[in-house]
Parts: C-alpha cells; structure tokens; sequence
C-alpha cells in the first residue's frame, strides 16, 4: 500500500513509539509562541541603524540662508527680446556668447512659421503625459526623423532635457548595481545617479588609465563572488563634449573598455549632438564608431536644435523599456506640439544642411586660436576643451579666494562692452565642483570681426582686473 | 512596467493582506485534499500525506525561494534580494498574515499525524517537511541565508 514504506522499514522500526509525542508538543509550542507574540511596531527592510541619534543629531536649515547682498540673485540682469546672435542685458545690446544655441537655430524664420502653424492647429499645451492623452502626431514624427536621422532603431522625446537624463539612467541602474562615471560629469546625470541608488565610481575627468585600474579592481572582486557579480549590472556614463570642460572624451579608448568588461554604455550628447561628426550626428560620427555599439544615447534638445526637451536613442527594446520606465517620460506631460514641430523642423534642416555644422566647426577653431594666440589671455588663463567644442571654459592659472569674484567682474566689464560670457554657477547639490572659470559658448551666428571684438574686450577685462 | 496606484513603494504582498485571503487558502487545501483523497490506489493517510507534502513544497518555493517583484518597483529594487516572506508587511513580524501563514502547515500537520495514526514512516517524512516550512518562517531567521544558499 505505502510508497515509502520499504525506504524507511529499515530505518526506523525499533523507534520508540513516544517520540512523535514529544515533536508534536515542541511544535505546538512554537505555534503558541508565533500566535501569541505581539506584532512588530515596525518594519524591519526599511529600518534605518542609529535612527534616533540621526534625528537627535538632526540641526534644521534655516528657511533662508544668509544671502552676499552682490549676489547675482538679488541683482540679477534684466535680458530684453529674443536671444539670438546678440542680448540685450541691462538695457545693452551685447554680442551673445553665453547661451547654448550652437546652429543659431533661435529666430529662425522658417523654424518660428512652423511653430506658430502649430499653435494653431494644436494650442499650447499637450494637456497630458504621453501614455494619457499627450501623444500627438507630431512627437511620433519627431520620435520616427530622430531616429533615422541617428540611424538607430528607435527613439524617444522627453518634454525636459534636464529630466531626460535623469530619468534614462535610473529607468536601468537600480539599487547594487554600479556605475563608472567621469567625475566632471554634468548635474543631470548625477540626479540621474543619485536615483538609481547604484554604487557610483568616479574616475578622474578623461583618465581611460584610472577608469582600468577602478575596472580591474571591480573584476578581481567579482571573480571572488561570482554569483553576486552575475547579478549586478554595470554601467558607464560619459559625456560626448563635457559641460563643464568643453572637453571631448577619449571614446575609441573607453569603448575598448568597454567591449572587455562588458559594460553598458550611456553617452549624454547634448553638446556634441548637432557639432560633432561630418553632419553633426555626434561622438560616433567624429570617431566613426558603429553607432549599434552604444547601449544608449540621451541629449537634451536645447542646444543644437533649439527647441524644448530632450531624446534617447538605441535600439527598440532599450528605447521601449522607457515607455514604461523613465519616469519623466511617464509622469510629465509631454512636449508641447509647437515645441515638437520647432525641434522636427530644425533637425530637417540639420538633415539637409550638413554645411551648417562644417561652418560651426570652422567658427569654434577660428574662436579656438583667437584665445590660444591672445598672450593677455594666456598670462591669466588655461584654455580648457577641445578646438572644435562648441563649449570653450577658461580656466584662470592660479586659483585664489575670490577667484570667482574676479571673475564675475571681468565679465560684468565684458557686458559693459557689448560681450556676453558666463561664469558658469553650480548648483549647491552638484557634487563635483570645477575651479570657476568663464565659459565662452559658441553659435553659428557670430561672425570673424565679432570673435576678435569678443577676444579683444575680454582682454581688457581680464587687464584691468587682474592687474589691480 | 511600474507599480502603483496602491500608495505602498512595494503591493508585491498586498493581496495576502486582502478581504477573503484565508477562506480561499483554506477552500484550496480542501479542494487539493478531496482530488487526493478520490484518486481510487491512494489510502486515506497517504492522501493526507501527500496534501501535507504538497501544500509545504508549494508554499516553500512561494514564500521562501522566489526573490524579488513581478515588476520594476518604485523602490528601485529595494526587495529584489528579499523572498516573498520577507516582504510581507514590510518585513513586520508576528502580524495576523504571518501568524495564518505559520499557523497553517502546523495544524495541517496534526491533521495529518492523527489521520495517519501515528505511523512512524508518515510521520518522519511529514515532520521534515513542516520543519523546513517552520523555521524560514520564524522572526530570528529573517534575511538570513544559510550557508548562502539562495543569496543572490
């Protein structure tokens, strides 16, 4: 009758038959102890260690910090009209060398006439995210000529650039996985970081030596716990053209990385999209790498193209896992139909002028030499990013105190001349500081006698601070 | 995909929480016991047996070898290294769900001792296995892996 009678027949037919009677009441035992212990207050996967020294320790922020009364918040410049190749600051019209508009793409007629059309064939708003009632014909255009025009399977429009790149990281990296990133990479992708929970590692900014060494220390660990190691992913995040440096990244050394320890690779473009490459189709262009090799690419639209939001392209899986995913895609509303049409319209004519990022690339390393040439200039200051970047910082030689004051009165000396720079500010929460220096950006519009008259009043203003 | 809309960064467990939960679990033991006991080769106390055996192997693959959630959570992967035991209510122990859930291969199993009358083969085989089912469910081996198994 019993299947398993003659396994244990052997075993256990001289047992005492009273044994099971001592089991059974250890088990009861154990049943009366679960059933009558009184439950938890709290719950134990969240809980925090130390947590009521963290709160005793705990000083509140004033609401508002004291504030410098020369602070640029309580004084700050006045722009009038539309920002193009020059802005009024304060009542003067100055040449336009501080706002990203690389192809001079602002006031463009063509560009302006279909954004109004759109206006009023679609109003203002969307009035919704994309997934509830905020896709409109136009963001699936833009989504399809992106990703023809990046050749790549696929695309996707957020309605932020900012949130762009802070949402495709996490929509991947999650918690114990890790991230190899360059450390002067820019606050969008540190958000981005910040809410994926990974493990960042910071290699030194365009160091391919460090970032092999951080690499061959992580494989060493995972050679030891395999199991764990096949269980988390990893990331590396790079800039095409660094924000805060205008430098280029070492690409064809870093996908070699890359391809021997298996990592994923995100490039945040938004400088180097619409710049870089014969037609301005960014670092894989310029470096003629098979653009099938990167995992992801992500890019605001607000520089080259001019317009509102940002992009990412890759292939349909990476690109559709993001519908879903990428909370700025799913939780704002999407793009403004005239700001779609604005961005459509001036990648058709980046698509049909190639000419235009050719002219670019002659502006910026005419603008290059001018400041590498100016021996002014190079007593106070190092040049910082590569001659094509559209993108220039100078960075000043000796870092003091009240650097960054100097710096705000050279270009505030500047404006008086008719020459707007910046002195790029960082947010408090940005974790990766630069020195200050002040950041010469590039547009298509400027013309050869306005990049000597911009060189020159920065002389001055550099001679007359400096020298005091 | 994401989870929401039930206000809780992590609804993996929600439903063991829901109106009805242990009338259906019990319903379900029942029902499985009846199918065993009305196949005609199988005596009353195998059938017994093999309801235990069944009800434990099920429950110990569901609560306590399967990690993680269905979906992409909004905790960003808080829980993936959790089994379902560990996230029930948030990792609190000794609520009303653990207690059903403990409480249950424990009566089943007195159930099952008394329907087989004590028969010493029934009962080793029987006790291994609540035994297995018991002690992953008790607060002291809360996140703990033994010999790593099922770590990662």
């Amino acid at each position: 009758m019993d299947v398993i009678e003659p396994v244990y027949a052997l075993l256990f037919s001289r047992f005492v038959p009273t044994y099971h009677v001592h089991l059974q009441v250890l088990l009861g035992m154990v049943l009366l102890y679960v059933l009558f212990k009184k439950p938890d207050k709290q719950g134990r996967n969240a809980k925090i260690e130390n947590e009521l020294d963290i709160i005793n320790d705990w000083k509140p922020e004033p609401l508002v910090k004291p504030v410098d009364p020369n602070s640029r918040g309580l004084n700050p410049p006045v722009t009038k009209d539309q920002i193009g190749k020059h802005i009024t600051v304060d009542n003067v019209k100055c040449l336009n060398l501080a706002t990203h508009n690389y192809l001079g793409f602002v006031n463009d007629e063509e560009i302006e006439a279909k954004a109004v059309a759109a206006i009023r064939k679609y109003g203002i708003g969307s009035c919704g995210p994309r997934g509830f009632f905020g896709t409109v014909d136009v963001h699936l255009e833009l989504e399809e000529k992106l990703a023809a025009f990046m050749r790549t399977e696929a695309a996707v429009v957020y309605s932020y650039g900012f949130s762009t790149i802070a949402s495709a990281i996490p929509a991947y990296a999650k918690r114990g996985d890790i991230i190899f990133a360059d450390e002067a990479i820019n606050f969008p992708i540190q958000k981005g970081f910040t809410a994926s929970r990974s493990h960042i590692k910071y290699f030194r900014h365009n160091d391919v030596q460090h970032l092999a060494e951080l690499l061959e220390e992580q494989s060493l660990l995972d050679r030891k716990n395999l199991k764990k190691a096949a269980k988390t992913r990893k990331f590396l995040v790079i800039e095409g053209i660094y924000y805060k440096t205008g430098d280029i990244c070492p690409f064809p050394e870093l996908m070699e990385l890359k391809k021997k320890y298996k990592l994923r690779l995100f490039i945040d473009e938004s400088i180097s999209f619409g710049t870089l490459g014969q037609t301005g189709r960014g670092i894989t262009e310029y470096f003629n790498v098979p653009i099938e090799d990167v995992d992801m690419i992500m890019s605001s639209m607000e520089g080259s193209l001019a317009s509102i939001g940002g992009f990412c392209v890759g292939t349909t899986f990476v690109v559709e896992h993001q519908v879903l995913s990428g909370l700025g895609y799913c939780f704002s509303a999407s793009l403004p139909p005239f700001l779609t049409v604005a961005a459509t319209t001036a990648l058709t004519v980046l698509d049909q002028r190639p000419i235009l990022v050719e002219k670019l690339k002659e502006k910026c390393e005419e603008m290059d030499t001018l400041l590498r040439q100016s021996s002014v200039l190079g007593r106070f200051f190092k040049l910082s990013g590569f001659p094509r970047s559209p993108v220039k910082h100078l960075f000043p030689l000796k870092a003091e105190d009240d650097t960054t004051v100097r710096l705000e009165a050279i270009v505030s000396l500047c404006l008086k001349e008719g020459v707007a720079l910046t002195v790029p500010p960082f947010h408090t929460e940005d974790t990766n500081h630069r020195a200050p220096s002040i950041r010469v950006t590039m547009n298509l519009k400027l013309e050869s006698a306005d990049l000597v008259l911009a060189v020159s009043a920065l002389e001055n203003a550099a001679l007359s601070v400096f020298a005091r | 995909m994401h989870a929401g809309g039930h206000g809780n960064s992590n609804p993996n467990t929600n439903y063991l929480k829901s109106r009805g939960l242990w009338l259906t679990y019990s319903i379900g033991m029942l029902a499985l016991h009846l199918v065993l006991l009305s196949v005609p080769p199988l005596s009353i106390p195998m059938a017994w047996t093999l309801t235990n055996q069944a009800h434990n192997a099920v429950t110990f693959v569901v609560l306590h070898i399967l990690k993680g959630v269905p979906w992409i959570p909004p905790d960003q992967g808080a829980a993936s290294r959790l089994t379902h035991w560990e996230q029930i209510d948030d990792g609190r122990q000794h609520t009303k769900t653990r207690k059903f859930l403990t409480a249950c291969p424990i009566i089943l199993f007195f159930l099952t001792c008394f329907y087989t009358e004590y028969e010493s083969h029934h009962f080793v085989a029987n006790f291994i296995s609540v035994i297995l089912v018991t002690l992953p469910k008790l607060p002291q081996f809360h996140k703990v892996r033994l010999f790593g198994i099922n770590k990662y």
